[in-house]
């Protein structure tokens, strides 16, 4: 399987998946007119990476700065899935990365923080 | 409208960051919302507040963009018309953010009672609400008030809304909220 690079628009985060590194990283904003269309290749990436393709060790890195209601839903979707992976014993672990000033930023971390609570999601101030 | 009326609609709106009245799509909510990141920097305005301000926005006008084309599915009749409205409030020291458009009564029979349990609710409330709604799925590709107007209440200090009658089968559904503006200590 090969590397998935989409590149970030006025409204979608750019999205780097990358199998040698095993990395998963997501930054800008996210608000798509059609949310579930624009991640499913992400999603369809994730669920092939997961299937034996892995590194020992993935890092997810979610750097989102704002985000609509149909991507908090995605997101939380994505963090359910990673959830069944880390519990059948894939090492993962989780960067939520917000600037100081973004409060809500932060506070949507630490809502899905909660949700999660088996994983190993950071919340990392820049 | 005469320039009289313009200029007392200005003068009584405080600053008005961004309006417009007519067909929405994607492209036009993102420079929109440019557009608004551009003046919120202009104007001072904390990451935070800012940051609520946008996701209001943005999801007020993908709501009456989705409503259109949910409903255009069926009919032609409806297209993506709609009118929003970024301003700041002087007096109160607070930005606002208005959308208004036209919709079904069966629609308005369906929001109605949700949005008077939201503005009922405390913020814990709403947000232990909007949990366990993005939890269960339940509603979160509806058109009906899903998740989205718990995203907004989450984001501002209060909401308001009325549904006035056009005829029979049609209301002009006006959405209102209020964010306080929240300067950081030490700012």
């Amino acid at each position: 399987m090969e590397n998935l690079i989409i590149e970030e628009t006025k409204y979608t985060p750019s999205i780097n998946l990358d199998i040698q590194k095993g990395l998963i990283g997501l930054i800008g904003k996210s608000y798509p007119e059609n949310t579930f269309e624009f991640y499913k290749p992400m999603m369809d990436w994730v669920e092939e990476y997961f299937n034996g393709n892995e590194q020992p060790k993935t890092i997810i890195s979610f750097e989102i700065i704002y985000f609509n209601s149909s991507s908090s839903k995605l997101f939380f979707d994505f963090f359910d899935f990673i959830d069944e992976m880390a519990t059948s014993g894939k090492y993962i672990e989780i960067n939520w990365i917000y600037d100081k000033d973004n409060d809500s930023a932060l506070e949507a971390g630490e809502d899905f923080k909660e949700d999660f609570e088996k994983l190993n999601f950071k919340l990392v101030e820049k | 409208m005469d320039i009289a009326k313009i200029e007392k609609f200005l003068n009584c709106s405080g600053i008005i960051f961004v309006s417009y009245v007519g067909m929405l799509s994607q492209e036009l909510i993102s420079n929109m919302t440019e557009a608004l990141e551009k003046e919120t920097v202009k104007n001072n305005v904390s990451m935070s507040t800012s940051v609520n301000i946008f996701t209001i926005f943005v999801e007020l006008s993908q709501n009456i963009l989705n409503y259109s084309k949910s409903k255009n599915e069926h009919i032609k009749e409806l297209e993506p018309k709609g009118l929003v409205l970024v301003g700041y409030d002087k007096e109160d020291d607070s930005y606002y953010v208005v959308s208004t458009n036209v919709i079904d009564r069966i629609d308005k029979d369906n929001i109605s009672p949700k949005l008077t349990e939201i503005k009922s609710m405390n913020r814990d409330e709403i947000k232990k609400t909007y949990r366990e709604l993005r939890k269960s799925g339940r509603d979160s590709h509806g058109k009906g008030a899903g998740i989205g107007f718990y995203e907004i209440s989450k984001r501002c200090d209060n909401i308001d809304f009325k549904f006035t009658p056009i005829n029979d089968n049609k209301f002009q559904f006006i959405f209102q909220s209020n964010i306080t503006n929240k300067q950081k200590i030490g700012e």
